[in-house]
């Protein structure tokens, strides 16, 4: 079965300059920004991927891995870690549901 | 008393949710000029502004800066004019160059407000990578980036206040 292309080329470009330029930054800043750059880039992904994913992979984009603000952190958040463990939760979820794991 | 600018101080907020209309020149043109009128040590002015309000530009300079999470149509980079620093003496990495950059950038931030824009700055961004975009002279360091755009209606809740402490908490008069 062939897989649907869901990034073009200058989206995948978009994706890897974030997180190239991230593990630069990273290494000046406060440590719990590295979850912050993680999910940033994790949005941006979801945002160019999701025109073009499939029916369940939209659902999970748009629901579970949106439940935290773009700007949450560790210390501005005391349930982040909490609510980092159900999208996780969530995301493997659907991995299951996706790859048809058994 | 001055009011309407002491107004224009305690309503200024980052804004991040922008719409995708560009900003017009002449707003750009107000907000570089405000940047004029920001305390400078020594009056020196050793700063110098690259304005970005090409769409294919920004969204580079977007790729670089993981801080930028709005997506602005124009963008004012401020760099440290290192060359002309250390000719005055300066080391450069001496703290007064990057007192300056907070002055100029809040003076533009509250003209940007001023004009009913939205603005916010950004210092997360790789230098080497906006260097290379912006093809930066050797001696220009880019350290802060003013985003701008019109904002929409509605805007996401800042990031959690500190406000828990007040002015009060954090002002000492006179000797410890």
């Amino acid at each position: 079965m062939s897989e649907p292309m869901v990034l073009t080329e200058d989206e995948a470009l978009e994706i890897l300059a974030y997180l190239v330029t991230a593990a630069r930054t990273q290494v000046d800043e406060a440590a719990e920004y590295g979850s912050l750059r993680l999910m940033t880039a994790a949005g941006r992904l979801a945002d160019l991927v999701t025109p073009r994913a499939s029916a369940p992979t939209r659902a999970f984009l748009d629901g579970p891995l949106r439940a935290l603000p773009g700007t949450a952190t560790k210390s501005n958040d005391p349930e982040y870690a909490a609510k980092l463990d159900a999208v996780c939760a969530a995301l493997a979820d659907h991995l299951v549901a996706h790859f048809d794991a058994r | 008393m001055n009011e309407a600018g002491l107004e224009l101080i305690r309503t200024r907020r980052v804004v991040r949710d922008l719409t995708d209309a560009p900003v017009a020149r002449e707003q750009l043109e107000i907000i570089l000029r405000a940047a004029g009128h920001a305390p400078n040590a020594g009056n020196r002015r050793l700063q110098t502004f690259v304005a970005a309000d090409d769409a294919g530009l920004v969204r580079v300079l977007r790729m670089v800066a993981p801080g930028m999470l709005q997506r602005p149509t124009a963008v004012i980079v401020v760099c440290v004019d290192i060359a002309r620093a250390v000719r005055f003496g300066f080391a450069p990495d001496a703290k007064g160059l990057y007192v300056d950059v907070g002055t100029v950038t809040q003076t533009m931030l509250l003209a940007a407000h001023a004009l009913a824009l939205g603005a916010g700055p950004v210092t997360s961004f790789s230098r080497a990578a906006v260097a290379a975009a912006l093809n930066l002279p050797e001696g220009l360091r880019p350290e802060l980036m003013v985003c701008l755009g019109h904002p929409t209606a509605t805007q996401a809740p800042p990031m959690a206040s500190q406000r828990a402490r007040t002015w009060r908490d954090v002002t000492h008069w006179g000797r410890y």
